[in-house]
């Protein structure tokens, strides 16, 4: 039983060596295999972490809390507890496993808890809450900060989950709460924007029940799902805000802003697929009917542009709607054992279209009602074939070929109820057909040596925005190599898209990673794990745009570019002293070089239109974060762990005049008590 | 007279009913086949029955009713009798997966999980291609998680190969895995997908579907996902990440791009009123980009995923 016992720690200390760095709690580290205890026919294992997390941090504490957000205060690091029956013959259940992690007002908290007898029924609960925070400074310069808590559960429920017949019943919500700021312009579309206080209020809830059954070798799957959707988010404006720029005296002094909106999304959903011998089939078929209805109302008083008092009511109101329809049928064929083809069609087909009334009130007085209208169609069929043949153990290939066509309609109308024949229509409809093959081979000389090579070049002839692939072609390799003490890998992917001249400009994208990763479990009491990746992004596209320091004028001598070159880099070395003591040192970096200039605007540029654009073609940074963390066995049920991350985090060039660099020191204490 | 009839016809129909439920038994039940049982293998491999209990597959033990060939120890490997003949050894075991190619795995496996819906796309998955089959991921005798027997946690398991991705996750924004709050297959599926409803449906091929038919980032952020009367096109057309980076990027809000503007230029790209007659706005001499109230596009156009009110997504 020993060697049994020492076996399985190794196994558990392999795979602590090849752990991806993490934060540093709770902590991973197990106290010991845990066998549980065993209470009537049911063998229970638990464990708890309880512990107390502190931070300090020094600088842009918003870029802290939206990219960590790590806190004060005692927190449940962690749990896990399950219990299953020996034979598999329990009263009311089988199994329960229930995992919890940051519960006790971590930013990140969640639950999974699974119930199930044996062939009587399963169920599945997972509980999510994240507590969100985003200031957005280089987006709107703060004005569109968010701090709200996100809540999601699910609930599946399968009934008879070993039949030919079961029965599936599901329940998931999702709501989003809490203050945030958003932006509304004064008293026309031109002039500035004021920041508005908004309570955020979003909830959204669906049902579910399927039903599951097999019949002639083939699986059947229908289900009709209900979900409920409703905004009652609200907006108003805390005290008389001015606009800040010199030549627009446009106060607002009081704005408060309604706008309800509710809606469902009934749905159905079937799929039947089989396998046979020689062949295997999958097909699917989806209905989604969005729809939803809103009002809108909106009042601002205060000084308009010109400076004198004004009040402006908006009323909007109408529904929109969404039917979507996708379909699959897939078809596989397996005429020898080496050889596998499969054909597969897609086609999928979105309407959404809506009324939006539209009336406005100055002063009092109301203008005519504007009836808006929009429709947009994508209808897209697809083909895509694939074969894979296995030369023999070793060596195998596939091939593949991709042929797409899409339709997109757009229509934009608006008219005037109240006068016959008014509207006014603009339509337009554009058609792209995508070809794209792909090719990739797979080594494998030695089992556990593999070599993946891959190959795909694709055209589309109308794409829909000039970044969208057009001429595009990937080529990727994958170098492996992985025992159970010993992986090493190194790959290679890039991505270009080359479009063709739009009738005022190019773009051309080019991606390229490479990275390399180790990890080797030197001793069961010895590990380390490193991984290198280089991202090199650049992009550059013709611009055609207004500006000017006087009055805008069309520019279009420019270029967008933009240069990103990432080199990130992890490492991770653990100790264990004799069964007693664990310590895990790792360390993360992040850093966009750019394209190495020493400054935002390159020196001698005195073009301001050149100096904005150059300003932005980069965006260097660091960002790391060093680690450890000690941990230390007690008892057998019985750890004490500490640790210590910190994160650094610096901009280069701070991007349009906001400082967002920040260090925080965080770390931890707990005590881990396992059975 | 008349119950003696009765009885014997209740007799025949006994009889029959055995005699259907006899031939209803697989060949195996009675040892054909080479199959030997599972008590048999725990002889040996006591420290893999021992808490074989807790594994997913020990419900075919459970049952006492399915044939050899799908329960157990035998279900997986093949019969043992030649196994158990010459007391070991892995070149007797019919199925042993530590030197089975994948190919094989797959298919063993696939015996029974091919009914798994989960499991529908696995012959066009990317996986499958790259010969990266089961046992690649799985760990069905010392699996460390509580759920879907994986080799190790599900991030450290993607990670070991896409590498790439893991520098992604470690950037200043990102969704939170390495926090433990998300897991890759919240929206991918490791065993292959539909085509996707966006971008032209020839990728990607592993992000599964959720809402039906939806792309999986509007399973958690619903609020994006309307119907609006005016929907930004790109969102239905091309995918969320024609604008945003989907697992980490050292912008802000997982942006392409650190500077708003730089990013609507990409699409809003044009010096007019109206459109690139394909229906894709451009902007406007209102626009001057020297200013720097219009160098943050979303400051105005505040509904830039969707809008019932305006167009123009200013409200």
């Amino acid at each position: 039983m020993t060697a049994i016992l020492t076996r399985c720690c190794l196994v558990f200390a392999l795979c602590g060596a090849l752990r991806a760095q993490e934060v540093i709690a709770p902590t991973p580290e197990a106290v010991g295999v845990a066998r549980g205890g065993d209470f009537a026919n049911y063998n229970i294992v638990d464990s708890i972490e309880l512990g107390y997390r502190w931070r300090l941090t020094d600088g842009s504490v918003d870029t802290y809390r939206s990219d960590v957000n790590y806190g004060d205060g005692i927190r449940l690091l962690a749990s896990n507890l399950s219990i299953h029956s020996k034979d598999g013959h329990g009263r009311w259940f089988d199994e329960i496993v229930l995992s919890t992690s940051g519960l006790g007002n971590d930013p990140y908290q969640n639950a999974t808890l699974r119930i199930q007898k044996n062939g009587l029924y399963r169920y599945d609960l997972l509980w999510r809450q994240d507590d969100y925070y985003n200031p957005g400074l280089l987006i709107s310069g703060g004005d569109h900060l968010m701090d709200t808590v996100r809540g999601l559960q699910d609930h599946s429920l399968t009934l008879f989950p070993q039949s030919h017949v079961q029965v599936d019943l599901g329940y998931s919500r999702n709501t989003q709460s809490g203050p945030a700021l958003s932006t509304v312009q004064g008293f026309e579309t031109t002039s500035s924007a004021f920041p508005v206080f908004e309570n955020v209020r979003q909830q959204w809830n669906e049902y579910r029940i399927g039903v599951l059954a097999d019949w002639a070798g083939f699986r059947f799957i229908a289900r009709h799902t209900w979900d409920y959707f409703k905004n009652d988010s609200t907006y108003n404006l805390a005290a008389a805000e001015t606009s800040g720029v010199p030549a627009d005296p446009t106060v607002p002094q009081q704005f408060v802003r309604t706008e309800p909106n509710h809606g469902s999304n009934p749905g159905w959903f079937g799929n039947v697929y089989g396998t046979r011998k020689y062949w295997a089939l999958n097909a699917r078929l989806t209905y989604n009917l969005g729809n939803g209805g809103f009002a809108v109302n909106e009042l601002t008083t205060g000084l308009n542009s010109v400076g004198a008092a004004d009040n402006r009511q908006i009323v909007v109101s109408g529904d929109a709607q969404r039917p979507v329809v996708a379909g699959d049928f897939s078809v596989s064929l397996f005429p020898t054992k080496r050889l596998t083809i499969v054909n597969h069609t897609a086609v999928h087909d979105t309407r959404i279209d809506g009324d939006s009334y539209f009336t406005q009130f100055n002063d009092g007085t109301g203008a005519a009602t504007t009836l808006n209208f929009k429709f947009l169609g994508v209808r897209t069929i697809a083909n895509s074939t694939d074969l894979n043949y296995r030369f023999n153990n070793w060596f195998s290939a596939y091939a593949g070929f991709t042929d797409s066509d899409r339709q997109i309609r757009f229509l934009e109308a608006f008219s005037f109820p109240s006068v016959a024949g008014s509207a006014i229509n603009d339509l337009y409809q554009q058609e792209s057909r995508l070809n794209s093959g792909s090719v990739g081979v797979r080594f494998r000389p030695i089992q556990p040596f593999s070599i993946n090579l891959e190959a795909e070049a694709g055209h589309a002839d109308h794409p829909l925005t000039p970044i969208s692939d057009r001429n595009y072609h990937t080529l990727g390799g994958r170098l492996q190599y992985r025992t159970r003490k010993l992986q090493l890998s190194t790959g290679y992917r890039e991505l270009y898209n080359e479009n063709a001249p739009l009738s005022f400009a190019t773009y051309s994208s080019r991606s390229r990673q490479y990275n390399s990763a180790a990890s080797f479990a030197l001793r069961d009491w010895l590990s380390f794990d490193a991984s290198y990746s280089k991202l090199h992004l650049d992009t550059v596209g013709g611009l055609a745009f207004f500006a000017g320091t006087q009055s805008p004028q069309l520019q279009t001598s420019y270029d967008s570019i933009y240069l990103s070159s990432i080199h990130a880099a992890n490492a991770g070395l653990r100790f264990a002293f004799h069964d007693r003591a664990d310590l895990f040192v790792g360390y993360t970096i992040t850093k966009d070089t750019g394209d190495g200039r020493a400054s935002a605007v390159p020196v001698g540029v005195t073009d301001p239109i050149a100096s904005l654009l150059d300003s932005v073609q980069t965006f260097p940074l660091t960002y790391q974060s060093p680690m450890a963390r000690l941990s230390i066995r007690i008892s057998p049920k019985l750890r004490w762990n500490a640790g210590w991350q910190f994160y650094g985090y610096g901009e280069l060039f701070h991007l349009l005049g906001f400082d967002q660099d920040f260090h925080a020191n965080t770390g931890y204490t707990s005590v881990l008590w396992s059975f | 007279m008349a119950r003696r009839t009765v009885i014997l016809c209740l007799r025949g129909l006994l009889l029959a009913v055995i005699a259907t439920g006899v031939q209803a038994q697989p060949p195996g039940a009675s040892g054909a086949g080479g199959y030997v049982g599972s008590n048999a293998c725990k002889t040996c491999h006591a420290d893999i029955w021992l808490n074989f209990y807790k594994n997913p597959h020990f419900k075919s033990v459970a049952s006492g009713d399915l044939a050899p060939s799908r329960t157990g120890c035998e279900s997986c490997h093949g019969p043992g009798e030649a196994h158990v003949a010459v007391r070991g050894g892995k070149a007797t075991i019919p199925n042993a997966f530590s030197v089975m190619s994948q190919a094989k795995a797959l298919e063993a496996c696939l015996t029974c999980h091919a009914r798994d819906f989960q499991k529908a796309n696995i012959r066009r998955s990317e996986h499958t291609l790259a010969d990266v089959a089961c046992t690649s991921c799985h760990s069905i005798h010392h699996s460390p998680t509580p759920k879907f027997l994986l080799a190790r946690k599900q991030t450290d398991l993607c990670y070991g190969c896409h590498a790439g991705i893991r520098a992604q996750f470690e950037m200043p924004s990102k969704h939170r895995v390495n926090e433990g709050f998300m897991e890759c297959s919240d929206c991918h599926n490791p065993h292959g997908a539909f085509a996707p409803t966006w971008r032209m449906s020839d990728r990607p091929r592993m992000v599964d579907q959720a809402l039906n038919n939806e792309e999986p980032c509007l399973k958690c952020h619903v609020d994006k996902r309307g119907p609006f009367v005016f929907e930004h096109p790109p969102v239905r057309v091309e995918g969320c990440e024609i604008c945003h980076f989907p697992h980490g990027s050292t912008n802000e809000r997982l942006l392409r791009r650190p500077v708003v503007f730089t990013l609507c230029l990409g699409c809003h790209n044009g010096g007019a009123s109206g459109t690139r007659n394909n229906g894709v706005p451009i902007q406007t001499s209102q626009h001057n980009l020297l200013d720097p109230r219009y160098q943050r596009c979303t400051t105005c156009h505040v509904r830039i995923h969707g809008s019932n009110a305006d167009e123009t997504f200013l409200r």
